[in-house]
């Protein structure tokens, strides 16, 4: 899994928000159209591009897009 | 005197939340229950929290037509039905597959389709029973990312309206029980979390529901006190649709 995929997949999953916006650090929840549908999105794209079932606290209790990524990679390890 | 007395019930969807907490309460209202699951481990612990006596369980995954078909032929003649067994998947538009449809129409829909069919075949719905259907305060709703459950369950209610005339010169009745949200574990194996529920109680005048609270018009609806009630979708919410 590489990050620049990841982000890629996950800008996919907002309407408005340019890629250049997104990096390793970004806050997810603090972007301007992070939303419970949004998140639910990226959940799915986890799973659809990952085969990964990531749990909702583990989305909520993320704070970066690197926390995400980490947390698929560790399910990808196991 | 007890609600149920007398009568014999099979509960699908038995081993876990809803059904396992349904199975006890009708139990104590002095009822018979067959209890239906998958999981043999999970319907022994809910056989133990249940009293009374004569209560039997059978392991079957609703979802495989040949295990349900020898199922059916071992059961006896039944009063009521409650066909509790469901799953959930919350997923948005366009992440909705082929595959994730058949998946939950095939728990949410179909098996209890089949299952009335195979049981109302094998004439083991008596005359004047009760066939109860859990549906979901979703199917009448468009909450965003509940498209697969939703739309599962309105399909559900539809075949229970047509169910309820085909069934009703047999005095037999099928109804639809409609809860707003009910704090099972169910919830907990979402993908939607604890929290995002706990912000929606808010729109709950009566606050979340229990599945104590879906057990007692689970109860009605199995008694003969429900006798003239049919076709019917009850919604039970707490009072989430005044709004």
């Amino acid at each position: 899994m590489e990050m620049k995929d990841f982000i890629e997949h996950f800008v996919e999953q907002f309407d408005e928000t340019p890629s250049v916006e997104v990096s390793p650090q970004t806050h997810h929840h603090e972007m301007d159209e992070w939303s419970s549908m949004i998140a639910l999105s990226v959940m799915a794209m986890i799973d659809e591009e990952y085969d990964v079932q990531i749990k909702a606290d583990e989305m909520r209790n993320s704070k970066t897009v690197q926390d995400l990524y980490d947390i698929v990679q560790s399910y990808l390890n196991k | 005197m007890l609600q149920l007395e007398g009568k014999h019930i099979l509960v699908t969807g038995a081993s876990s939340g809803m059904g396992r907490v349904f199975c006890q309460m009708i139990a104590k209202e002095g009822a018979r229950v067959s209890l239906l699951a998958r999981n043999e481990d999970r319907l022994k612990e809910t056989l133990a929290l249940m009293g009374g006596e004569g209560h039997k369980y059978y392991i079957c995954d609703l979802t495989d037509e040949e295990q349900l078909k020898a199922t059916v032929s071992t059961l006896e003649a039944l009063d009521g039905v409650v066909f509790c067994a469901g799953i959930n998947d919350f997923v948005p538009l366009k992440f909705v597959k082929q595959e994730k449809l058949e998946r939950i129409f095939q728990t949410n829909y179909f098996s209890q389709v089949i299952l009335t069919q195979m049981l109302v075949k094998k004439k083991l719905i008596k005359r004047n029973a009760s066939l109860v259907y859990i549906s979901s305060l979703s199917s009448k709703l468009g909450v965003a990312g509940t498209l697969l459950y939703a739309s599962s369950k309105a399909a559900l209610n539809s075949a229970v309206r047509v169910i309820a005339t085909e069934m009703a010169p047999l005095g037999i009745r099928a109804n639809a029980i409609c809860p707003g949200i009910v704090q099972t574990e169910m919830l907990g194996s979402t993908n939607i979390d604890e929290e995002s529920f706990t912000k929606q109680a808010v729109d709950y005048p009566l606050g979340l529901g229990t599945p104590e609270d879906v057990g007692n018009a689970v109860l009605y609806h199995l008694s003969d006190g429900s006798r003239w009630l049919t076709g019917n979708c009850m919604v039970i919410d707490g009072g989430y649709s005044l709004k």
